[in-house]
């Protein structure tokens, strides 16, 4: 048989597909599974949401936490329920991470408020004694790239179908709309609404400040972000 | 004699005098067998034995390649002018390599992962199987056990935002070393709350539903500054008694320390207090709380008791 694949080059590129697309075959099949699809309660992210998503992209946050938590019993009672295939539908790229120097943030919106999170970039060893995490001062100052957010969530609206301004059931019976601007200004705005309401609760004048006039500093952006990871 | 024959002998003898000096140094073979240290005896002969086997088996090999001619039968085709065996593969080979095939396809259609085995199953099982551990091993717990366990679970779970110290970081969250302070009193009499602390909602009016019985009148500024340092003071001094009699005591009680289904306790934490903002967060003066319902039963117990132990020293 081989010999005889090893004179017919045609048939011998023939088996060599089928030998290598086995192998994508598992990679690919398991992402059509029931498992994969949206679970209940999974919804698509916000303006300042995904902003903040790319905030946390861009200061590399995943090279130190990862966002997968295992299910082990040890990681369970430490960080909430373990995490779910389902879970990630609307991540793109999903953040999963390869390693934890940090500890892993998946639930983090579940035990930490905007105000910890403030403290806690401005000077991270004021909350967490003996942290070796670095201080993000600049994030304070940055102003957030709202645009390119929404460049994506239109994106992702046109070619992946995500439901954006669509009634999504909630785990609770409730229903939720994310919504999408129609304009890149109606973006901007929504953003803005979002980022006052958490600017309410931090405590740097600065900060405040720049949101009553109409800017989005990283750091809200990115508070955003974290709140929302449940 | 072969020249690599006697390279392999010469090899031989001199790791073997390489391992002989080595135990020489290490104290000698008489030592080890007077001390019965068999795990190094045994470690020693494994070294001879290595040395004897990598020198025959190179030995081996090498002969191989100087003497040994190829043979079998040619495959029909050639690659410019380069041939290929047709050789059957060794009997033994072949047998086990049928197996690996018949245990690859029972393994991946029936062994795991499809049937017999789920990682979810097993955390679940993992995890019963622990809660009926713990559950049984701290079904009694004293209060000193209590508090401990208490106390590791406060370091992982609430020292992030109440400090390693329970003081609460400079304000950054509730200061747990005492019953309630100065600035949540008054943010308390100013607004009104509603933390769910009695277990259902049972709203406190703010300084418009306040009245102050000695003076017949709404509570003053003046009262609140009074009345928030008595109670911060954990309801000592005589600076503010006067106003907490006339207006708190109806419903927080003459000693400060509640009544069911009406107040909560302000004199001191109690542990259902502690239980109570934990299953449903709190929102106050210093910020929001989340609720925390991770944990079991157990350490709930556990958590209460050990924060409300902290402010009464």
């Amino acid at each position: 048989m081989f010999h005889w694949l090893e004179k017919n080059p045609f048939f011998f590129a023939v088996a060599v597909f089928v030998v290598i697309a086995f192998a994508g075959l598992v990679e690919i099949l398991p992402n059509f599974a029931q498992a994969s699809r949206p679970i209940l309660g999974a919804k698509p992210y916000s303006t300042l949401e995904l902003t903040g998503r790319l905030v946390y992209i861009k200061n590399n946050c995943n090279g130190c936490h990862s966002q997968l938590i295992r299910p082990f019993k040890s990681e369970t009672d430490r960080y909430g329920h373990y995490s779910m295939s389902g879970e990630y539908a609307y991540d793109r790229p999903f953040l999963w991470g390869s390693k934890r120097t940090g500890p892993d943030l998946m639930r983090v919106g579940n035990y930490r408020t905007t105000d910890w999170h403030e403290t806690h970039m401005k000077d991270p060893v004021a909350v967490v004694p003996g942290s070796i995490m670095p201080a993000y001062t600049w994030l304070f100052k940055n102003i957030a790239d709202v645009d390119t957010a929404y460049a994506e969530q239109l994106t992702v609206q046109k070619f992946f179908a995500v439901p954006y301004n669509t009634e999504l059931p909630m785990a609770d019976g409730s229903k939720v709309t994310v919504a999408l601007a129609d304009t890149l200004e109606g973006a901007r705005a929504s953003a803005l609404e979002e980022a006052k309401v958490v600017a309410a609760d931090m405590k740097d004048q600065a900060v405040k400040d720049a949101v009553a006039a109409g800017q989005v500093p990283e750091i809200v952006a990115l508070i955003a972000y974290l709140n929302r990871l449940k | 004699m072969n020249k690599t024959v006697l390279a392999a002998i010469i090899v031989t003898i001199a790791m073997l005098g390489f391992t002989y000096a080595a135990v020489e140094m290490a104290g000698g073979l008489d030592k080890l067998i007077k001390d019965g240290d068999w795990v190094n005896m045994l470690a020693i002969l494994g070294a001879v034995i290595l040395v004897i086997a990598t020198t025959f088996v190179v030995t081996k090999y090498v002969r191989q390649m100087q003497n040994d001619t190829a043979s079998g039968k040619l495959a029909e085709e050639t690659w410019d002018g380069i041939g290929e065996y047709k050789n059957e593969p060794p009997f033994g080979w072949f047998v086990l390599y049928l197996i690996m095939i018949i245990w690859a396809i029972w393994y991946f259609l029936a062994g795991y992962p499809v049937n017999s085995y789920s990682q979810i199953g097993e955390y679940n099982q993992k995890v019963a199987e622990h809660d009926v551990k713990f559950n049984e091993q701290y079904k009694d717990m004293d209060d000193e056990t209590l508090k401990e366990m208490g106390g590791s679970i406060f370091i992982v779970q609430c020292a992030p935002c109440h400090g390693l110290q329970a003081d609460g970081i400079n304000g950054q969250a509730a200061d747990l070393t005492a019953r309630i302070s100065e600035k949540s009193v008054k943010y308390v009499v100013l607004n009104g709350s509603n933390s769910n602390l009695m277990g259902t909602s049972m709203p406190m009016p703010d300084r418009n539903g306040l009245l102050n019985s000695n003076t017949s009148a709404l509570i003053t500024d003046a009262e609140i500054d009074a009345v928030s340092k008595y109670v911060a003071g954990g309801l000592t001094g005589t600076e503010g008694a006067d106003v907490f009699a006339g207006t708190c005591a109806a419903c927080h009680g003459a000693d400060g320390k509640g009544m069911e289904m009406v107040a909560p306790n302000i004199a001191q934490m109690s542990p259902e207090m502690v239980g109570m903002v934990l299953n449903h967060g709190k929102k106050g003066a210093i910020g929001a709380m989340p609720a925390f319902t991770n944990l079991t039963e157990v350490q709930h117990k556990a958590i209460n008791a050990y924060v409300a132990s902290l402010s009464q020293k």
